[in-house]
Protein backbone atom coordinates (compact mmCIF):
# COMPACT_ATOMS: atom_id res chain seq x y z
CA UNK A 1 0.00 0.00 0.00
CA UNK A 2 1.30 3.25 -0.88
CA UNK A 3 -1.41 6.18 -0.12
CA UNK A 4 -0.45 8.91 1.99
CA UNK A 5 -3.41 9.80 4.53
CA UNK A 6 -3.13 13.21 5.72
CA UNK A 7 -2.75 13.68 9.51
CA UNK A 8 -5.88 16.43 10.02
CA UNK A 9 -9.43 14.79 9.07
CA UNK A 10 -10.55 18.67 7.50
CA UNK A 11 -6.58 19.12 5.69
CA UNK A 12 -7.24 21.16 2.46
CA UNK A 13 -6.64 18.80 -0.20
CA UNK A 14 -4.35 19.99 -3.03
CA UNK A 15 -1.49 21.32 -0.98
CA UNK A 16 0.55 18.07 -1.52
CA UNK A 17 -0.07 17.06 -5.12
CA UNK A 18 1.01 13.79 -3.84
CA UNK A 19 -1.46 12.88 -1.63
CA UNK A 20 -3.99 10.18 -2.86
CA UNK A 21 -6.75 11.10 -0.53
CA UNK A 22 -8.35 12.58 2.75
CA UNK A 23 -9.71 11.11 5.66
CA UNK A 24 -12.48 13.03 6.26
CA UNK A 25 -14.76 10.96 9.10
CA UNK A 26 -13.23 8.59 11.94
CA UNK A 27 -15.24 5.86 13.14
CA UNK A 28 -14.00 4.65 16.34
CA UNK A 29 -15.27 1.19 17.02
CA UNK A 30 -14.79 -0.19 21.01
CA UNK A 31 -15.34 -3.66 21.78
CA UNK A 32 -15.47 -4.70 25.45
CA UNK A 33 -15.01 -7.74 28.04
CA UNK A 34 -15.02 -8.66 31.27
CA UNK A 35 -10.80 -8.58 32.47
CA UNK A 36 -10.51 -11.73 33.21
CA UNK A 37 -9.20 -15.19 32.19
CA UNK A 38 -12.82 -16.52 31.29
CA UNK A 39 -16.14 -14.87 30.70
CA UNK A 40 -18.19 -18.21 31.02
CA UNK A 41 -19.32 -19.86 34.41
CA UNK A 42 -17.07 -23.52 34.35
CA UNK A 43 -19.63 -24.12 37.31
CA UNK A 44 -22.91 -23.47 35.54
CA UNK A 45 -21.55 -23.25 31.73
CA UNK A 46 -23.59 -19.79 31.43
CA UNK A 47 -21.79 -16.36 30.74
CA UNK A 48 -20.84 -15.18 33.91
CA UNK A 49 -22.28 -11.55 32.53
CA UNK A 50 -25.98 -13.30 32.56
CA UNK A 51 -27.73 -14.66 35.55
CA UNK A 52 -26.66 -18.33 36.05
CA UNK A 53 -28.73 -21.54 35.76
CA UNK A 54 -29.82 -21.70 39.29
CA UNK A 55 -30.92 -17.45 39.60
CA UNK A 56 -32.43 -17.95 35.80
CA UNK A 57 -35.03 -20.71 36.86
CA UNK A 58 -35.95 -19.11 40.48
CA UNK A 59 -36.18 -15.92 38.21
CA UNK A 60 -34.01 -14.09 40.67
CA UNK A 61 -31.56 -12.56 37.82
CA UNK A 62 -30.87 -9.09 39.51
CA UNK A 63 -29.16 -10.28 42.15
CA UNK A 64 -26.38 -12.44 40.45
CA UNK A 65 -23.29 -10.97 40.78
CA UNK A 66 -19.50 -12.24 39.04
CA UNK A 67 -16.86 -12.92 41.46
CA UNK A 68 -13.26 -13.25 40.68
CA UNK A 69 -10.71 -15.16 42.46
CA UNK A 70 -7.02 -13.61 43.19
CA UNK A 71 -6.13 -16.62 40.34
CA UNK A 72 -8.47 -14.61 37.65
CA UNK A 73 -10.79 -16.96 37.63
CA UNK A 74 -14.15 -15.93 37.68
CA UNK A 75 -17.54 -17.56 38.33
CA UNK A 76 -21.11 -16.74 39.47
CA UNK A 77 -21.17 -16.00 43.35
CA UNK A 78 -24.27 -18.21 43.90
CA UNK A 79 -22.03 -21.22 41.89
CA UNK A 80 -18.95 -20.48 43.61
CA UNK A 81 -20.18 -19.95 47.08
CA UNK A 82 -22.00 -23.54 46.69
CA UNK A 83 -18.50 -24.61 45.85
CA UNK A 84 -16.51 -23.33 48.57
CA UNK A 85 -18.42 -24.88 51.26
CA UNK A 86 -17.58 -28.26 49.86
CA UNK A 87 -13.61 -27.45 48.93
CA UNK A 88 -11.82 -23.84 49.39
CA UNK A 89 -9.81 -24.05 45.75
CA UNK A 90 -10.69 -22.92 42.18
CA UNK A 91 -12.39 -25.40 40.29
CA UNK A 92 -10.34 -24.70 37.32
CA UNK A 93 -6.49 -24.44 38.83
CA UNK A 94 -6.76 -26.00 42.15
CA UNK A 95 -5.12 -22.79 43.87
CA UNK A 96 -6.78 -22.01 47.13
CA UNK A 97 -9.63 -19.64 46.40
CA UNK A 98 -9.03 -16.19 47.55
CA UNK A 99 -11.71 -13.47 46.75
CA UNK A 100 -10.50 -10.89 44.73
CA UNK A 101 -13.69 -9.12 43.78
CA UNK A 102 -17.13 -9.22 43.12
CA UNK A 103 -19.48 -6.93 41.17
CA UNK A 104 -22.06 -7.33 37.84
CA UNK B 1 -31.21 -38.35 37.90
CA UNK B 2 -29.76 -41.72 36.76
CA UNK B 3 -28.20 -41.97 33.62
CA UNK B 4 -26.69 -44.44 31.04
CA UNK B 5 -23.26 -44.87 29.61
CA UNK B 6 -21.14 -47.00 27.20
CA UNK B 7 -17.37 -46.93 27.43
CA UNK B 8 -15.71 -48.15 24.51
CA UNK B 9 -12.30 -50.63 25.44
CA UNK B 10 -9.52 -47.82 23.98
CA UNK B 11 -7.89 -49.14 21.06
CA UNK B 12 -4.25 -51.62 21.27
CA UNK B 13 -5.22 -52.21 25.33
CA UNK B 14 -6.54 -55.63 26.32
CA UNK B 15 -9.75 -53.72 27.04
CA UNK B 16 -10.23 -53.16 22.98
CA UNK B 17 -13.49 -53.82 21.59
CA UNK B 18 -15.01 -54.21 24.92
CA UNK B 19 -18.99 -52.45 25.28
CA UNK B 20 -18.71 -51.40 29.17
CA UNK B 21 -22.14 -50.13 30.43
CA UNK B 22 -22.41 -47.77 33.62
CA UNK B 23 -24.76 -45.84 35.40
CA UNK B 24 -24.24 -42.84 36.76
CA UNK B 25 -26.26 -41.69 39.61
CA UNK B 26 -26.54 -37.67 39.67
CA UNK B 27 -27.95 -35.65 43.04
CA UNK B 28 -29.71 -32.84 43.86
CA UNK B 29 -25.71 -31.42 44.46
CA UNK B 30 -24.12 -31.92 41.35
CA UNK B 31 -21.99 -30.38 39.86
CA UNK B 32 -20.82 -29.53 43.58
CA UNK B 33 -20.74 -32.96 44.72
CA UNK B 34 -19.31 -35.87 41.82
CA UNK B 35 -22.27 -38.63 40.96
CA UNK B 36 -21.85 -41.64 41.81
CA UNK B 37 -20.81 -44.14 38.58
CA UNK B 38 -20.57 -47.48 38.39
CA UNK B 39 -19.65 -49.86 35.93
CA UNK B 40 -22.91 -52.41 35.62
CA UNK B 41 -20.69 -55.12 33.35
CA UNK B 42 -18.64 -57.13 34.91
CA UNK B 43 -14.97 -55.67 35.05
CA UNK B 44 -11.61 -57.21 36.15
CA UNK B 45 -9.27 -54.47 36.94
CA UNK B 46 -7.31 -53.39 39.65
CA UNK B 47 -8.92 -50.15 40.61
CA UNK B 48 -12.82 -51.37 40.15
CA UNK B 49 -14.55 -53.05 43.15
CA UNK B 50 -16.48 -56.17 42.75
CA UNK B 51 -19.78 -53.99 42.65
CA UNK B 52 -19.06 -51.79 39.52
CA UNK B 53 -17.96 -49.20 41.95
CA UNK B 54 -14.95 -47.17 40.54
CA UNK B 55 -11.99 -46.29 42.24
CA UNK B 56 -10.81 -42.98 40.70
CA UNK B 57 -9.43 -39.58 42.91
CA UNK B 58 -11.70 -37.03 40.48
CA UNK B 59 -14.87 -39.09 41.42
CA UNK B 60 -14.17 -38.62 45.40
CA UNK B 61 -11.22 -36.19 46.74
CA UNK B 62 -9.98 -34.68 43.91
CA UNK B 63 -13.61 -33.99 42.32
CA UNK B 64 -13.68 -30.28 40.64
CA UNK B 65 -17.52 -28.80 39.85
CA UNK B 66 -15.67 -28.31 36.22
CA UNK B 67 -16.42 -31.95 34.96
CA UNK B 68 -19.07 -32.88 33.15
CA UNK B 69 -19.96 -36.29 31.87
CA UNK B 70 -17.59 -36.47 28.97
CA UNK B 71 -14.96 -36.00 30.85
CA UNK B 72 -15.65 -38.27 33.55
CA UNK B 73 -16.15 -40.84 31.21
CA UNK B 74 -12.87 -40.21 29.54
CA UNK B 75 -11.16 -40.68 32.41
CA UNK B 76 -12.79 -43.70 33.59
CA UNK B 77 -11.23 -44.81 29.64
CA UNK B 78 -7.85 -43.69 30.47
CA UNK B 79 -7.80 -45.68 33.75
CA UNK B 80 -8.64 -48.96 31.79
CA UNK B 81 -5.16 -48.95 30.57
CA UNK B 82 -3.79 -47.39 33.39
CA UNK B 83 -4.14 -48.74 36.50
CA UNK B 84 -3.04 -47.62 39.94
CA UNK B 85 -1.78 -50.91 41.44
CA UNK B 86 -0.65 -48.88 44.86
CA UNK B 87 -4.54 -48.75 45.77
CA UNK B 88 -6.30 -51.67 44.64
CA UNK B 89 -10.05 -52.19 45.01
CA UNK B 90 -9.83 -55.34 43.10
CA UNK B 91 -6.17 -57.08 44.72
CA UNK B 92 -6.21 -59.98 42.83
CA UNK B 93 -6.39 -57.75 39.43
CA UNK B 94 -3.50 -56.01 41.02
CA UNK B 95 -1.66 -58.75 41.55
CA UNK B 96 -1.62 -60.07 37.82
CA UNK B 97 -1.19 -56.80 36.61
CA UNK B 98 2.31 -56.45 38.14
CA UNK B 99 3.14 -59.88 38.60
CA UNK B 100 1.29 -62.17 35.57
CA UNK B 101 1.05 -59.87 32.58
CA UNK B 102 -0.18 -62.89 30.14
CA UNK B 103 -2.97 -64.05 32.73
CA UNK B 104 -4.20 -60.32 33.74
CA UNK B 105 -4.43 -59.93 29.91
CA UNK B 106 -6.54 -63.03 29.60
CA UNK B 107 -8.89 -62.60 32.20
CA UNK B 108 -9.34 -58.75 31.03
CA UNK B 109 -10.29 -60.57 27.43
CA UNK B 110 -13.01 -62.69 29.07
CA UNK B 111 -14.44 -59.87 30.55
CA UNK B 112 -14.37 -57.99 27.12
CA UNK B 113 -16.23 -61.20 25.60
CA UNK B 114 -18.88 -60.88 28.34
CA UNK B 115 -19.91 -57.04 27.90
CA UNK B 116 -20.72 -58.08 24.17
CA UNK B 117 -23.65 -60.24 25.40
CA UNK B 118 -25.26 -57.65 28.23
Amino acid sequence: MSATVSEKGDAPAGKQPDQLFTLKRWNAVAVWSWDVECDTCAICRVQVMDACLRCQADNKQEGCVVVWGECNHSFHNCCMSLWVEQNNRCPLCQKEWVIQGTGK
Amino acid sequence: MLWNAIIFGPENTPFEDGTFKLTIQFTEEYPNKPPCVKFVSKMFHPNIYADGGICLDILQNRWSPTYDVASILTSIQSLLDEPNPNSPANSHAALLYTENRREYDRRVGSIVEESWKQ
